[in-house]
């Protein structure tokens, strides 16, 4: 009983930071976030006033700027930020190369990057699928030759999140072609994104703006210095990055309280059949559908984060992001259905924070056509579900 | 019409197919699109050219035909190549309900059959179609006010047809664009057509204007040739991703092997090609009832109820099958898929269609 009246008291003090330090900059960033990627400036923004709190990087240890929060805290952390619909800090630096760095960096490396992720000085794209290298990652082609204390890459990268922003870069190169395919598979870090040779190219997605890019490489020179674990063992160094990535993530408070916009939303529409949508009956019983299966999610993140024997089972994490993504679909399109033909505008002006531009009506409404099409991709990227629902199937046929 | 268009409509269709697939690939379609206007003036001089602006009227009304099976057959065609001139906005919704006023004596009805008097319908509010019970926008014998979302072509209309609320009467009112009192927001839509969100502040109408009263069913029926038009358009952009997706499946080699020969995505397929037989075959008998007058709304409630689920499904499905390169605005299929999502949401979605056939048993 005694840890529950302290996390109360930590719940207390999250609540009061995170009710007066974010900026009205950073609130507009989080109405108007439409995927994981928080609109870049202000999520930057939004994590320097955490890092000047302690709080940027709650998932690091303490040696490294971490909170030393527990696994409980964290939670809590995450579903009070969620809850008021906060930007979410981007993923890349933060949850993935941060932690690899902490966990398999040199010294080097470490003093160089670890305070400048913290931060948000600086912010790293990820450079792994390729064109003809998407689900089977392994199979990669841009090909880094060694060259004294050089490499020099050539080839072309694509799905690269943010790099036109972005100031770094970490990426899969192969340096051997003999052999199985993970084993000729290099991790580098890239200290500049501007390197001579280096071209990159935004990708307008399906809301009509820039998110991913591709990058090429042409004969670009990078020291060996930024490359992680051993030359030719970039792939186990990969999937150790993976469980930062699918670990420690907790979806369900965000979806709870975009259900909880979705209802607002409702009871100031008018229904068609009279009254408001939020009155209709066939609506409330959709919206509780919904509602169920968040519960069920949030569960499962909870039961993650204990010592209970589900939380070691081996299809964990594939469930966790089958679950998280296919729901937050779902979420995204009921959205959809509640701002119905007012969702239909192209509003790319207003979407911009800062924006003089207005939303033609309601934030909701800007957001919920342009959040339903993004998240399309998140039953594709990161091992797209057809390869998670094998990766369960294989845990399940092989421990008999 | 016995499932099967008639030697005529088949000649139209492959006209029209051939016209297209010439001037109006995706290339084009884009780039007229994207261009201020955001819309091709050539194909629609051309459309205009071969007659089709007229196909959905009678001859006593000075049309070629206006079958039902004629909106669908070209229907079909036009999803096929997204098209996104203002078809359906001029043709389908505005001058059919300013036909509800009569024609025989208007002094516009012949430039608004060769095009040259654009009039768009003012009828969907907030959140989508309703009942005149619920209409926001209202009429007192002399003053229209409200505001009307999603006018199809308003931006460049001529003149709107609007549906309001008088008392409990359905009316449909003649405005003139610019009168005064009107102002509109125009925008472009995620599928790419032109569309306002039009404000009625105490306009004033002549009774001359007032082109119909206590005309729901009237306006009913336009809006359900409209849907069935919408469910054909469903079914040509349905069929482009059915087989650009299985095209791609065979094709797109991970592992070692074709996409398609890993049975998740195989099974993915099958259902994308059962979900696109099914629309095809009840958007086809509801075609065939409606050619015989005998289509109910109930019937054109259920065909678009899942033309919008079952192509929304299938474009969610098409999506998944290409992967990433699913997601970027350089390739059609998002295109396609945002079209079917916008045919959905347009003159009531399926959730809306599913309650009406409830209401209407």
């Amino acid at each position: 009983m005694g840890a529950e009246v302290d996390l109360e008291a930590f719940r207390a003090e999250v609540c009061d930071f995170l009710d007066t330090a974010p900026t009205p900059q950073i609130r507009e960033a989080g109405r108007k976030t439409t995927s994981v990627f928080a609109p870049f400036e202000a999520a930057l923004a939004w994590q320097k006033i955490l890092d000047d709190k302690g709080w940027a990087a709650p998932n690091w240890p303490v040696e490294y700027g971490g909170t030393g929060w527990s696994l409980q805290q964290r939670f809590i952390f995450n579903q009070e930020h969620d809850r008021r619909g906060l930007p979410p800090l981007l993923p890349n630096g933060l949850k993935m190369i941060g932690p690899l760095l902490i966990d398999m960096g040199t010294d080097a490396q470490k003093a160089k990057f670890l305070p400048r992720i913290r931060s948000g000085e600086d912010y790293w794209t990820q450079g792994y699928s390729e064109p003809n290298s998407g689900s089977d990652l392994a199979s990669l082609s841009t090909f880094a030759a060694r060259d004294g204390d050089d490499y020099v890459i050539n080839g072309q990268k694509i799905w690269t999140t943010l790099a036109f922003k972005s100031n770094r870069m970490f990426l899969l190169v192969r340096t051997r072609k003999e052999g199985k395919k993970q084993a000729g598979i290099t991790f580098l870090l890239l200290e500049r994104t501007d390197y001579p040779g280096m071209d990159i190219r935004p990708i307008k997605g399906l809301d009509g703006r820039p998110e991913m890019c591709e990058v090429f490489f042409k004969d670009v020179r990078v020291p060996v210095s930024g490359r992680v674990g051993a030359e030719h063992d970039g792939w186990s160094v990969a999937k150790a990055l993976l469980k930062y990535e699918r670990g420690g993530t907790t979806a369900s408070p965000g979806m709870q309280a975009k259900l909880e916009l979705i209802r607002a939303a409702a009871r100031a529409a008018p229904s068609p059949f009279g009254g408001a949508l939020a009155d209709d009956e066939s609506f409330q019983r959709d919206v509780a559908e919904l509602e169920a299966e968040i519960a069920a999610c949030a569960a499962y993140e909870r039961v993650l984060i204990s010592k209970h024997p589900l939380s070691t089972d081996p299809a964990a994490p594939s469930i966790a992001k089958i679950l998280s993504s296919e729901l937050t679909q779902k979420v995204c399109l009921m959205a959809t259905k509640v701002a119905g033909i007012s969702g239909l505008a192209m509003q790319t002006e207003a979407l911009t924070v800062g924006s003089n531009t207005a939303p033609l009506t309601t934030d909701f409404d800007l957001t919920a056509m342009p959040s339903y099409l993004l998240a399309r991709a998140t039953t594709i990227y990161a091992g797209s579900n057809e390869i998670q629902r094998d990766l369960v199937a294989r845990t399940m046929i092989t421990q008999r | 019409m016995d499932f099967a268009f008639t030697s005529e409509q088949e000649m139209l269709r492959s006209g029209i197919d051939r016209l297209l697939a010439k001037t109006y690939d995706f290339d084009a379609r884009q780039a007229s699109v994207a261009s201020p206007e955001g819309r091709n003036l050539p194909v629609w001089t051309q459309l205009t050219e071969m007659g089709v602006l007229q196909l959905a009227f009678s001859e006593g009304d000075g049309g070629l035909g206006g079958a039902p099976s004629d909106m669908v057959a070209l229907g079909e065609i036009f999803g096929k190549y997204l098209m996104a001139e203002p078809y359906l906005d001029y043709m389908l919704l505005g001058a059919q309900a300013y036909r509800l006023g009569g024609v025989a004596h208007s002094p516009i009805w012949h430039d608004v059959l060769s095009g040259t008097t654009r009039i768009a319908l003012a009828h969907e509010e907030a959140y989508g179609v309703g009942d005149v019970s619920v209409m926001a926008t209202t009429f007192d014998g002399h003053t229209l006010s409200g505001e009307k979302r999603l006018v199809l072509g308003g931006d460049a209309a001529d003149r709107f047809v609007v549906s309001a609320r008088q008392g409990n009467r359905q009316m449909l009112l003649n405005v003139a664009a610019r009168a005064p009192g009107v102002s509109m927001t125009p925008y472009q839509t995620i599928d790419g057509r032109q569309a306002s969100n039009v404000q009625f502040n105490r306009v004033t109408v002549a009774e001359t204007d007032i082109l119909a009263e206590d005309c729901a069913a009237q306006l009913e029926e336009v809006l359900n040739l409209a849907r069935l038009y919408l469910a054909a358009e469903a079914v040509g952009a349905v069929k482009v991703l059915v087989e650009a997706s299985a095209e791609y499946a065979a094709t797109r080699k991970q592992f070692g092997k074709p996409i398609g020969s890993f049975q998740a995505v195989a099974h993915r397929l099958a259902d994308m090609k059962i979900a696109a037989v099914k629309l095809e075959a009840q958007l086809l008998a509801t075609t065939a009832l409606a050619d015989r007058q005998q289509a109910t709304p109930r019937d054109i409630a259920l065909l678009k109820a899942q033309a919008g689920r079952l192509g929304q499904q299938v474009g969610e499905s098409a999506i998944q099958v290409h992967g990433g390169i699913g997601m970027t605005d350089e390739l059609s299929i998002g295109h396609y898929f945002k079209r079917l999502v916008a045919i959905d949401a347009m003159l009531g979605n399926s959730n809306y269609q599913l309650r009406r056939v409830g209401q209407l048993t």
